[in-house]
């Protein structure tokens, strides 16, 4: 079914190669509001729960963007999602076009239909040159994504190690994102 | 899958779209627990001059340079329902043309009294008012330089992360909107239309400065799939 709309959303434009100033302004050397927001999406993780995540997102030229701005949500590891948690803010390194984020892992998401999803971060995706946002999901486990229904009978099964990130310890985590090529990461629209 | 009030991602005329567009078309999937919550921000994150750009870099209460300006407007949702806690950020060059950032390339000179961003939440009635100078047009390089048609830069929480958006507010009037490959990025000629804030000689305001008058909607939680899936059988 589809509901009359009577307006059309506004669309979207490039956040431009100037985003901090009025994302991650501190960056810029302008310190004039309370907090910059998304500094950290949990307050007070123990280091017993803590992960690092870190990564690169390469262009089309399998260049790392320099200018990105990455946002990240997710749940709590109760698999809840809050209103004044899980929210990140992340830029890429001028020099290295890098990403750091220290956060917790979160827990199987439990659906409106009582299904469960396993665990992901959403990443949302801004730049120059970017006219909309690139939407992907990191998750954590590629056999629980490969037997999840939302994937099952999808043909980009040899797509879905995209979704995952490189890790030997569990804690310490590789997460590159691809925008062209072999290695293309999966984008998401809704 | 085209949404035709939505820009394309890959638009040729805008050069550095070519390389940081997607090859494969999005994944189209049902919105889940993740997309129909997301981050509120209490207006306690505020201060009371958050909004005021002309006044919030300020050294000694000296006021930004240019053209003093209110932009002002009403976020809603597809049906018209006003959207009240949305957190507005927007950054802006300063009225010679030049960003406060140390990767802006251009030797127009900086104002000390102007950072060139500010915050807002909306009210109630989903209404938001910032004061700030009128922004410079600027050169980039594209095909060759090209020139940018004024503009703000705004980004916007609603409730939901289906709802997150960042756009520019271009001015009504100005004639370099035309030939810009951004807004041209957008299939659907009166789309674009909906980014060009408007003169605004309504609001008495008791500083007599000029008003732009931008409204801005965010979705809802239609889903583009269901959308397509009728347009196309
Ligand atoms: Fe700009």
């Amino acid at each position: 079914m589809v509901k009359i709309k009577n307006f059309i959303d506004t669309p979207s434009q490039t956040a431009g190669p100037f985003l901090h100033i009025g994302c991650t302004p501190s960056i810029t050397g302008i310190n004039i509001f309370k907090d910059e927001l998304g500094s950290t999406p949990f307050k007070n993780i123990s280091l017993n729960e803590e992960i690092n995540i870190k990564g690169k997102i390469y262009d089309g030229n399998n260049d790392p963007i320099i200018d990105a701005m990455i946002e990240t949500w997710q749940c709590d590891e109760n698999g809840k999602y809050f209103n004044y948690q899980g929210f990140s803010r992340r830029v890429t390194d001028f020099k290295t076009g890098e990403y750091q984020l220290k956060t917790i892992r979160p827990g199987n998401q439990i659906n409106e239909n009582g299904t469960i999803s396993p665990s992901y971060i959403l990443f949302w995706i801004v730049a120059r040159g970017m006219n909309r946002p690139l939407i992907t999901r990191m998750y954590f486990d590629e056999n629980e994504i490969k037997s999840d229904v939302m994937f099952k009978n999808l043909s980009i099964q040899d797509r879905l190690k995209t979704l995952i990130p490189y890790t030997e310890d569990k804690k310490n985590f590789v997460f590159d994102i691809h925008l062209q090529g072999k290695k293309e990461t999966i984008f998401f629209e809704f | 899958m085209i949404k035709k009030h939505q820009p394309l991602r890959r638009f040729p005329d805008y050069k550095s779209s070519i390389v940081r567009s997607p090859e494969n078309e999005p994944l189209l999937i049902n919105f889940s627990n993740s997309e129909i919550t997301g981050p509120l921000f209490n207006k306690n994150i505020l201060n009371e001059n958050d909004n005021n750009l002309i006044l919030n870099f300020s050294k000694n209460g000296e006021k930004a340079l240019g053209q003093e300006i209110f932009v002002h407007g009403f976020v809603k949702d597809e049906n018209g329902n006003p959207l009240k806690d949305v957190l507005i950020e927007i950054w802006q060059a300063n009225a010679g043309g030049k960003y406060r950032h140390q990767n802006d390339p251009s030797n127009t000179k900086l104002d000390e009294n102007f950072g060139g961003c500010g915050r807002f939440i909306t009210s109630s009635d989903g209404y938001y008012i910032f004061k700030t100078i009128e922004p410079g047009a600027y050169p980039y390089p594209n095909r060759g330089i090209e020139w940018r048609p004024k503009h703000i830069h705004f980004s916007l929480f609603g409730s939901m992360f289906l709802q997150r958006l960042i756009t520019q507010m271009y001015f009504e009037g100005d004639p370099l909107i035309k030939s810009c490959p951004m807004v041209n990025s957008i299939p659907d000629i009166n789309a674009r239309k909906l980014l060009v804030g408007k003169l605004d000689l309504s609001k008495t305001d008791k500083e007599k400065i000029l008003g732009y008058r931008f409204d801005i909607i965010l979705r809802g939680k239609q889903q583009t799939y269901f959308e397509n899936k009728i347009e196309g059988s």
